[in-house]
Protein backbone atom coordinates (compact mmCIF):
# COMPACT_ATOMS: atom_id res chain seq x y z
CA UNK A 1 0.00 0.00 0.00
CA UNK A 2 2.94 2.58 -0.46
CA UNK A 3 1.68 4.17 -3.56
CA UNK A 4 -1.74 6.83 -3.19
CA UNK A 5 -3.10 5.23 -6.18
CA UNK A 6 -6.08 3.30 -6.21
CA UNK A 7 -6.19 -0.14 -7.20
CA UNK A 8 -9.81 -0.81 -7.92
CA UNK A 9 -9.29 -4.54 -8.97
CA UNK A 10 -7.20 -5.29 -6.12
CA UNK A 11 -9.55 -3.77 -3.60
CA UNK A 12 -12.71 -5.91 -5.72
CA UNK A 13 -10.83 -9.06 -5.46
CA UNK A 14 -9.52 -8.43 -1.67
CA UNK A 15 -13.16 -7.66 -0.78
CA UNK A 16 -14.92 -10.53 -2.47
CA UNK A 17 -12.14 -13.56 -1.47
CA UNK A 18 -13.52 -12.67 2.24
CA UNK A 19 -17.28 -12.82 1.36
CA UNK A 20 -17.03 -15.93 -0.11
CA UNK A 21 -15.16 -17.50 2.41
CA UNK A 22 -17.25 -16.19 4.50
CA UNK A 23 -20.29 -17.01 2.73
CA UNK A 24 -18.46 -20.84 2.64
CA UNK A 25 -18.28 -20.63 6.14
CA UNK A 26 -21.93 -19.36 6.79
CA UNK A 27 -23.33 -21.87 4.70
CA UNK A 28 -21.42 -24.85 6.42
CA UNK A 29 -22.39 -23.35 9.79
CA UNK A 30 -26.11 -22.94 8.38
CA UNK A 31 -26.26 -27.00 7.48
CA UNK A 32 -24.56 -28.06 10.41
CA UNK A 33 -27.32 -26.23 12.40
CA UNK A 34 -30.39 -26.50 10.19
CA UNK A 35 -31.32 -30.28 12.18
CA UNK A 36 -30.72 -29.03 15.62
CA UNK A 37 -32.93 -25.82 14.92
CA UNK A 38 -35.46 -27.30 13.64
CA UNK A 39 -35.61 -29.60 16.27
CA UNK A 40 -35.57 -27.43 19.48
CA UNK A 41 -38.52 -25.36 17.35
CA UNK A 42 -40.55 -28.83 17.69
CA UNK A 43 -39.36 -29.60 20.90
CA UNK A 44 -40.90 -26.09 21.74
CA UNK A 45 -44.03 -26.76 20.52
CA UNK A 46 -44.57 -30.49 21.85
CA UNK A 47 -43.56 -28.86 24.84
CA UNK A 48 -46.15 -26.56 25.28
CA UNK A 49 -48.78 -28.95 23.58
CA UNK A 50 -48.17 -31.68 26.14
CA UNK A 51 -49.26 -29.05 28.63
CA UNK A 52 -52.41 -28.13 27.74
CA UNK A 53 -53.25 -31.44 26.18
CA UNK A 54 -53.73 -34.41 28.10
CA UNK A 55 -50.87 -37.66 27.85
CA UNK A 56 -50.83 -38.30 23.59
CA UNK A 57 -49.35 -40.57 21.62
CA UNK A 58 -49.47 -38.94 18.38
CA UNK A 59 -47.86 -35.79 16.39
CA UNK A 60 -50.19 -32.93 17.11
CA UNK A 61 -47.78 -30.51 16.10
CA UNK A 62 -47.96 -31.99 12.39
CA UNK A 63 -51.65 -32.79 12.27
CA UNK A 64 -53.22 -29.39 12.29
CA UNK A 65 -55.85 -27.30 10.99
CA UNK A 66 -56.42 -23.55 10.47
CA UNK A 67 -59.76 -22.18 10.46
CA UNK A 68 -60.65 -18.10 10.94
CA UNK A 69 -56.47 -17.14 12.18
CA UNK A 70 -57.04 -20.44 14.84
CA UNK A 71 -54.39 -23.59 14.49
CA UNK A 72 -55.67 -26.53 15.94
CA UNK A 73 -53.70 -29.24 16.91
CA UNK A 74 -55.44 -32.76 17.10
CA UNK A 75 -54.11 -34.93 20.34
CA UNK A 76 -54.61 -38.79 19.99
CA UNK A 77 -54.01 -41.61 22.03
CA UNK A 78 -54.28 -44.79 20.48
CA UNK A 79 -56.02 -43.21 17.17
CA UNK A 80 -59.02 -41.82 19.25
CA UNK A 81 -59.11 -37.75 19.74
CA UNK A 82 -58.22 -36.93 23.65
CA UNK A 83 -58.25 -33.00 22.86
CA UNK A 84 -57.82 -30.10 20.39
CA UNK A 85 -55.21 -27.33 21.30
CA UNK A 86 -56.16 -24.10 19.61
CA UNK A 87 -53.35 -21.21 19.34
CA UNK A 88 -54.46 -17.64 17.87
CA UNK A 89 -52.67 -14.96 17.60
CA UNK A 90 -54.17 -11.02 18.59
CA UNK A 91 -53.62 -7.83 17.87
CA UNK A 92 -54.91 -6.11 21.30
CA UNK A 93 -51.88 -6.73 23.63
CA UNK A 94 -50.28 -3.43 24.79
CA UNK A 95 -47.35 -4.08 23.69
CA UNK A 96 -48.45 -5.54 20.18
CA UNK A 97 -48.94 -9.32 19.31
CA UNK A 98 -50.16 -12.14 21.84
CA UNK A 99 -50.11 -15.58 21.17
CA UNK A 100 -52.40 -18.15 22.93
CA UNK A 101 -52.72 -21.40 22.88
CA UNK A 102 -55.41 -22.98 24.67
CA UNK A 103 -56.11 -26.87 25.51
CA UNK A 104 -59.91 -28.28 24.77
CA UNK A 105 -61.71 -31.53 25.61
CA UNK A 106 -63.53 -32.68 22.85
CA UNK A 107 -66.54 -31.15 23.75
CA UNK A 108 -65.31 -28.05 23.72
CA UNK A 109 -64.83 -27.24 27.09
CA UNK A 110 -61.59 -25.53 28.09
CA UNK A 111 -59.03 -27.27 30.19
CA UNK A 112 -55.68 -25.55 30.70
CA UNK A 113 -54.34 -21.98 28.95
CA UNK A 114 -51.03 -20.67 28.25
CA UNK A 115 -49.69 -17.81 26.62
CA UNK A 116 -46.90 -18.56 24.12
CA UNK A 117 -45.66 -15.61 23.16
CA UNK A 118 -45.86 -11.71 24.12
CA UNK A 119 -44.26 -8.54 24.06
CA UNK A 120 -46.35 -6.90 27.34
CA UNK A 121 -45.41 -4.89 30.00
CA UNK A 122 -42.56 -6.31 32.45
CA UNK A 123 -43.97 -6.76 35.94
CA UNK A 124 -47.81 -5.60 34.97
CA UNK A 125 -49.05 -7.26 31.49
CA UNK A 126 -46.26 -10.40 31.82
CA UNK A 127 -48.45 -11.01 35.44
CA UNK A 128 -51.22 -11.62 33.18
CA UNK A 129 -49.39 -13.77 30.77
CA UNK A 130 -47.06 -15.90 32.70
CA UNK A 131 -47.04 -19.25 34.63
CA UNK A 132 -43.71 -18.72 36.17
CA UNK A 133 -42.58 -20.78 39.32
CA UNK A 134 -40.63 -18.43 41.47
CA UNK A 135 -37.72 -20.35 42.77
CA UNK A 136 -37.11 -18.49 46.48
CA UNK A 137 -33.87 -18.32 48.41
CA UNK A 138 -35.06 -20.09 51.50
CA UNK A 139 -37.18 -22.94 49.13
CA UNK A 140 -33.57 -23.66 47.47
CA UNK A 141 -32.05 -24.17 50.42
CA UNK A 142 -34.58 -26.41 52.26
CA UNK A 143 -34.78 -28.40 48.71
CA UNK A 144 -38.22 -27.93 48.13
CA UNK A 145 -39.33 -29.51 44.40
CA UNK A 146 -42.34 -28.26 42.90
CA UNK A 147 -43.57 -29.53 39.70
CA UNK A 148 -46.44 -29.20 37.72
CA UNK A 149 -47.73 -26.40 35.69
CA UNK A 150 -47.31 -23.33 37.69
CA UNK A 151 -50.77 -21.27 38.49
CA UNK A 152 -52.31 -18.20 36.88
CA UNK A 153 -54.83 -16.27 38.78
CA UNK A 154 -55.98 -14.87 35.22
CA UNK A 155 -55.83 -17.77 32.62
CA UNK A 156 -56.99 -20.36 35.42
CA UNK A 157 -60.41 -18.59 35.32
CA UNK A 158 -60.95 -20.20 32.04
CA UNK A 159 -60.50 -23.77 32.61
CA UNK A 160 -64.29 -25.58 32.52
CA UNK A 161 -65.26 -22.89 30.49
CA UNK A 162 -67.05 -23.69 27.32
CA UNK A 163 -69.51 -21.57 24.12
CA UNK A 164 -71.82 -22.50 21.65
CA UNK A 165 -72.31 -20.76 18.42
CA UNK A 166 -73.18 -17.23 18.72
CA UNK A 167 -73.03 -16.92 22.39
CA UNK A 168 -71.80 -13.51 23.71
CA UNK A 169 -68.32 -12.68 24.47
CA UNK A 170 -66.54 -13.15 27.26
CA UNK A 171 -65.54 -10.06 29.42
CA UNK A 172 -63.37 -8.68 31.63
CA UNK A 173 -65.50 -7.36 34.86
CA UNK A 174 -64.32 -3.93 33.94
CA UNK A 175 -66.53 -3.82 30.74
CA UNK A 176 -69.23 -6.08 32.66
CA UNK A 177 -67.99 -9.02 32.26
CA UNK A 178 -67.62 -11.89 34.94
CA UNK A 179 -63.35 -12.17 34.22
CA UNK A 180 -61.43 -11.12 37.18
CA UNK A 181 -58.50 -9.29 35.31
CA UNK A 182 -55.14 -7.94 36.58
CA UNK A 183 -55.28 -4.45 38.04
CA UNK A 184 -53.06 -2.00 35.86
CA UNK A 185 -53.44 -4.29 32.70
CA UNK A 186 -56.69 -4.83 31.51
CA UNK A 187 -55.69 -4.24 28.23
CA UNK A 188 -54.03 -7.14 28.21
CA UNK A 189 -56.57 -9.23 30.38
CA UNK A 190 -59.15 -8.15 27.69
CA UNK A 191 -57.02 -9.03 24.70
CA UNK A 192 -56.26 -12.72 26.14
CA UNK A 193 -59.83 -13.03 27.22
CA UNK A 194 -60.70 -12.02 23.28
CA UNK A 195 -58.13 -14.74 22.16
CA UNK A 196 -59.91 -17.29 24.61
CA UNK A 197 -63.21 -16.69 23.43
CA UNK A 198 -62.18 -16.57 19.87
CA UNK A 199 -60.29 -19.97 19.87
CA UNK A 200 -63.40 -21.46 21.52
CA UNK A 201 -65.80 -20.22 19.45
CA UNK A 202 -63.97 -21.31 16.17
CA UNK A 203 -64.10 -24.71 17.44
CA UNK A 204 -67.52 -24.66 18.64
CA UNK A 205 -68.46 -23.81 15.11
CA UNK A 206 -66.15 -26.10 13.22
CA UNK A 207 -66.23 -29.45 15.52
CA UNK A 208 -67.70 -31.43 13.07
CA UNK A 209 -65.29 -30.28 10.49
CA UNK A 210 -62.10 -30.24 12.35
CA UNK A 211 -62.84 -33.92 13.82
CA UNK A 212 -64.35 -35.42 9.45
CA UNK A 213 -60.89 -33.85 8.32
CA UNK A 214 -58.62 -35.24 10.81
CA UNK A 215 -60.10 -39.03 10.07
CA UNK B 1 3.67 -5.33 26.75
CA UNK B 2 3.22 -8.36 28.75
CA UNK B 3 -0.20 -10.39 28.15
CA UNK B 4 -1.91 -10.38 31.36
CA UNK B 5 -1.63 -6.66 31.21
CA UNK B 6 -3.93 -7.11 27.50
CA UNK B 7 -6.18 -8.94 29.37
CA UNK B 8 -7.09 -6.82 32.35
CA UNK B 9 -6.88 -3.50 30.96
CA UNK B 10 -10.81 -4.69 29.43
CA UNK B 11 -11.73 -5.55 32.58
CA UNK B 12 -10.62 -2.22 34.47
CA UNK B 13 -8.44 0.69 33.47
CA UNK B 14 -10.67 0.27 29.43
CA UNK B 15 -13.56 -1.47 30.92
CA UNK B 16 -16.16 -0.90 27.99
CA UNK B 17 -18.96 -0.04 29.57
CA UNK B 18 -18.07 2.13 32.31
CA UNK B 19 -15.10 3.46 30.84
CA UNK B 20 -14.84 3.59 26.96
CA UNK B 21 -18.79 4.17 27.39
CA UNK B 22 -18.93 1.79 23.95
CA UNK B 23 -21.97 -1.08 23.26
CA UNK B 24 -24.59 0.98 24.85
CA UNK B 25 -27.36 -0.14 22.93
CA UNK B 26 -27.36 -3.94 24.52
CA UNK B 27 -26.03 -2.13 28.09
CA UNK B 28 -29.04 -0.06 28.34
CA UNK B 29 -31.71 -2.88 26.67
CA UNK B 30 -31.15 -6.10 28.14
CA UNK B 31 -29.83 -5.62 31.39
CA UNK B 32 -33.23 -6.26 32.59
CA UNK B 33 -31.96 -9.51 34.81
CA UNK B 34 -28.47 -11.04 35.29
CA UNK B 35 -29.27 -13.82 33.30
CA UNK B 36 -29.67 -11.70 30.17
CA UNK B 37 -26.84 -9.51 30.86
CA UNK B 38 -24.76 -12.41 31.39
CA UNK B 39 -25.85 -14.18 28.26
CA UNK B 40 -25.73 -11.37 25.89
CA UNK B 41 -22.09 -10.43 27.31
CA UNK B 42 -20.97 -14.02 26.57
CA UNK B 43 -22.34 -13.62 23.10
CA UNK B 44 -20.47 -10.50 22.36
CA UNK B 45 -17.40 -12.35 23.79
CA UNK B 46 -17.58 -14.48 21.19
CA UNK B 47 -17.95 -12.33 18.39
CA UNK B 48 -15.10 -10.35 19.82
CA UNK B 49 -12.81 -13.42 20.36
CA UNK B 50 -13.52 -14.73 16.67
CA UNK B 51 -13.48 -11.28 14.79
CA UNK B 52 -10.56 -10.34 16.35
CA UNK B 53 -8.56 -13.20 16.23
CA UNK B 54 -9.31 -13.01 12.29
CA UNK B 55 -8.67 -9.89 11.87
CA UNK B 56 -5.74 -10.31 13.27
CA UNK B 57 -4.67 -12.83 11.15
CA UNK B 58 -5.62 -11.13 7.80
CA UNK B 59 -4.24 -7.24 8.64
CA UNK B 60 -1.65 -7.95 6.31
CA UNK B 61 -3.37 -9.01 3.76
CA UNK B 62 -6.45 -6.53 3.31
CA UNK B 63 -5.96 -3.66 1.60
CA UNK B 64 -6.35 0.05 3.43
CA UNK B 65 -8.95 1.41 1.80
CA UNK B 66 -11.43 -1.69 2.20
CA UNK B 67 -10.25 -2.95 5.83
CA UNK B 68 -13.38 -1.29 7.01
CA UNK B 69 -16.10 -3.48 4.77
CA UNK B 70 -13.81 -6.39 5.53
CA UNK B 71 -14.22 -6.27 8.99
CA UNK B 72 -17.57 -5.81 8.86
CA UNK B 73 -18.11 -9.03 6.90
CA UNK B 74 -16.09 -10.79 9.59
CA UNK B 75 -17.79 -9.72 12.08
CA UNK B 76 -21.20 -10.11 10.39
CA UNK B 77 -20.46 -13.95 9.57
CA UNK B 78 -19.11 -14.55 13.66
CA UNK B 79 -22.50 -13.00 14.99
CA UNK B 80 -24.71 -14.75 12.53
CA UNK B 81 -22.84 -18.34 13.57
CA UNK B 82 -23.11 -16.98 17.21
CA UNK B 83 -27.52 -16.43 16.17
CA UNK B 84 -27.72 -20.12 14.41
CA UNK B 85 -26.07 -21.65 17.24
CA UNK B 86 -28.06 -20.15 20.13
CA UNK B 87 -31.09 -20.82 17.95
CA UNK B 88 -30.10 -24.66 18.36
CA UNK B 89 -28.58 -24.93 21.47
CA UNK B 90 -29.34 -22.13 23.66
CA UNK B 91 -32.67 -22.46 26.21
CA UNK B 92 -35.62 -21.44 24.32
CA UNK B 93 -36.31 -18.24 26.51
CA UNK B 94 -33.02 -16.73 26.66
CA UNK B 95 -32.87 -16.83 22.93
CA UNK B 96 -36.18 -15.31 22.87
CA UNK B 97 -35.60 -12.61 25.43
CA UNK B 98 -32.53 -11.45 23.82
CA UNK B 99 -34.50 -11.06 20.35
CA UNK B 100 -33.36 -8.53 18.13
CA UNK B 101 -29.91 -7.93 20.34
CA UNK B 102 -28.40 -10.92 19.16
CA UNK B 103 -28.04 -9.64 14.67
CA UNK B 104 -27.70 -6.50 16.50
CA UNK B 105 -23.72 -7.09 17.90
CA UNK B 106 -22.53 -6.38 14.29
CA UNK B 107 -23.22 -3.06 15.14
CA UNK B 108 -22.02 -2.76 18.10
CA UNK B 109 -19.12 -0.34 18.61
CA UNK B 110 -16.91 -2.57 20.63
CA UNK B 111 -16.18 -5.22 18.34
CA UNK B 112 -15.45 -2.88 15.54
CA UNK B 113 -13.81 -0.69 17.94
CA UNK B 114 -11.41 -2.98 19.03
CA UNK B 115 -10.69 -4.33 15.26
CA UNK B 116 -9.70 -1.11 14.47
CA UNK B 117 -7.62 -0.25 17.51
CA UNK B 118 -6.31 -2.99 18.15
CA UNK B 119 -6.46 -6.38 16.08
CA UNK B 120 -5.31 -4.33 12.81
CA UNK B 121 -2.57 -3.68 14.38
CA UNK B 122 -1.00 -6.14 17.00
CA UNK B 123 -0.55 -10.19 16.36
CA UNK B 124 -2.60 -12.93 16.88
CA UNK B 125 -1.80 -13.61 20.46
CA UNK B 126 -2.07 -10.28 21.99
CA UNK B 127 -5.45 -10.02 19.90
CA UNK B 128 -6.80 -12.90 21.24
CA UNK B 129 -5.91 -11.76 25.22
CA UNK B 130 -7.16 -8.18 24.38
CA UNK B 131 -10.64 -9.81 23.08
CA UNK B 132 -11.06 -11.97 26.35
CA UNK B 133 -10.26 -8.86 28.18
CA UNK B 134 -12.70 -6.66 26.24
CA UNK B 135 -15.12 -9.62 26.14
CA UNK B 136 -15.06 -10.25 30.11
CA UNK B 137 -15.30 -6.69 30.59
CA UNK B 138 -18.41 -6.21 29.17
CA UNK B 139 -19.88 -9.19 30.51
CA UNK B 140 -19.25 -8.16 34.24
CA UNK B 141 -20.46 -4.62 33.75
CA UNK B 142 -23.50 -6.37 32.04
CA UNK B 143 -23.77 -8.91 34.93
CA UNK B 144 -22.99 -5.90 37.47
CA UNK B 145 -25.75 -3.58 35.65
CA UNK B 146 -28.49 -6.60 35.20
CA UNK B 147 -27.99 -7.99 38.72
CA UNK B 148 -28.37 -4.46 40.12
CA UNK B 149 -31.44 -3.51 38.27
CA UNK B 150 -33.00 -7.32 38.76
CA UNK B 151 -32.48 -6.79 42.63
CA UNK B 152 -33.78 -3.18 42.95
CA UNK B 153 -36.61 -3.76 40.13
CA UNK B 154 -38.31 -7.84 42.38
CA UNK B 155 -35.49 -8.52 44.95
CA UNK B 156 -34.22 -11.32 43.24
CA UNK B 157 -30.68 -12.42 41.85
CA UNK B 158 -30.99 -14.75 38.89
CA UNK B 159 -34.57 -15.46 38.59
CA UNK B 160 -34.07 -16.81 42.35
CA UNK B 161 -36.10 -14.42 44.69
CA UNK B 162 -33.73 -13.43 47.39
CA UNK B 163 -36.28 -11.19 49.22
CA UNK B 164 -39.31 -13.65 49.19
CA UNK B 165 -42.07 -11.03 50.81
CA UNK B 166 -41.12 -8.57 47.71
CA UNK B 167 -44.42 -8.99 45.67
CA UNK B 168 -44.88 -5.86 44.06
CA UNK B 169 -41.75 -5.22 41.06
CA UNK B 170 -40.49 -1.58 41.31
CA UNK B 171 -41.58 -1.59 37.93
CA UNK B 172 -38.53 1.98 36.98
CA UNK B 173 -36.09 -0.33 37.04
CA UNK B 174 -37.32 -2.56 35.32
CA UNK B 175 -37.32 -0.41 32.05
CA UNK B 176 -35.57 1.52 29.82
CA UNK B 177 -35.43 4.82 31.88
CA UNK B 178 -33.81 2.68 35.46
CA UNK B 179 -31.19 1.08 33.21
CA UNK B 180 -30.30 5.20 32.16
CA UNK B 181 -30.29 5.89 36.07
CA UNK B 182 -28.60 3.19 37.27
CA UNK B 183 -25.96 3.70 35.08
CA UNK B 184 -25.44 7.34 35.63
CA UNK B 185 -25.38 6.31 39.13
CA UNK B 186 -22.30 3.50 38.90
CA UNK B 187 -20.50 6.00 36.47
CA UNK B 188 -20.85 8.71 39.16
CA UNK B 189 -19.25 6.53 41.73
CA UNK B 190 -16.25 5.54 39.33
CA UNK B 191 -15.60 9.29 38.39
CA UNK B 192 -15.54 10.07 42.30
CA UNK B 193 -13.35 7.04 43.37
CA UNK B 194 -10.88 8.23 40.26
CA UNK B 195 -11.39 12.09 41.35
CA UNK B 196 -10.37 11.05 44.90
CA UNK B 197 -7.36 8.36 44.57
CA UNK B 198 -6.32 11.17 42.19
CA UNK B 199 -6.62 14.22 44.87
CA UNK B 200 -4.77 12.43 47.41
CA UNK B 201 -1.81 11.75 45.04
CA UNK B 202 -1.70 15.29 44.30
CA UNK B 203 -2.65 14.79 40.74
CA UNK B 204 -5.44 16.47 38.12
CA UNK B 205 -7.74 14.50 37.07
CA UNK B 206 -11.07 15.48 35.37
CA UNK B 207 -13.79 13.18 33.72
CA UNK B 208 -13.36 11.73 30.60
CA UNK B 209 -15.06 13.89 28.06
CA UNK B 210 -16.35 13.33 24.81
CA UNK B 211 -13.24 14.80 22.53
CA UNK B 212 -11.23 13.07 20.14
CA UNK B 213 -8.14 13.08 22.48
CA UNK B 214 -10.21 10.67 25.14
CA UNK B 215 -10.64 8.01 22.16
CA UNK B 216 -7.54 5.73 20.68
CA UNK B 217 -10.17 4.51 17.43
CA UNK B 218 -9.02 6.34 14.91
CA UNK B 219 -5.87 8.72 14.22
CA UNK B 220 -7.99 11.87 14.12
CA UNK B 221 -7.25 12.60 18.35
CA UNK B 222 -3.39 12.79 17.17
CA UNK B 223 -1.50 11.09 19.48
Amino acid sequence: MSSNKVNVPVLVVALAVIAAIAAGLLGWVYLVTEAPIAAAQQAKTTAALSEVLPVFDNQPGQETSTVNGVTFYIGRKGGKIIGVAGETITSKGYGGDVTVLAGLQPDGTLTTVLVTKQTETPGLGTRVCERKRQKTLSGLIRGVEETGLPPNEVLDQFGGMKTEPGAPEWKVKKDGGQLDAISGATITSRAVAGAVFTISETFAQNRALLFKETH
Amino acid sequence: MSLLKEFTKGIGKENPTFVLLLGMCPTLAVTNNAVNGCSMGLATLFVLLGSNMVISMIRHLVPKKVRIPCYIVVIASFVTIVDLLMQAYAPAAIYESLGIFIPLIVVNCIVLGRAEAFASKNGVVASIFDALGMGVGFTLSLMLLGGSREFLASGSLFQIKLIEGWSNDFMLMGQAPGAFILLGVFLGIINWVKLRKAKKEGRDWTPPGLDCHQCNLCDLGGK
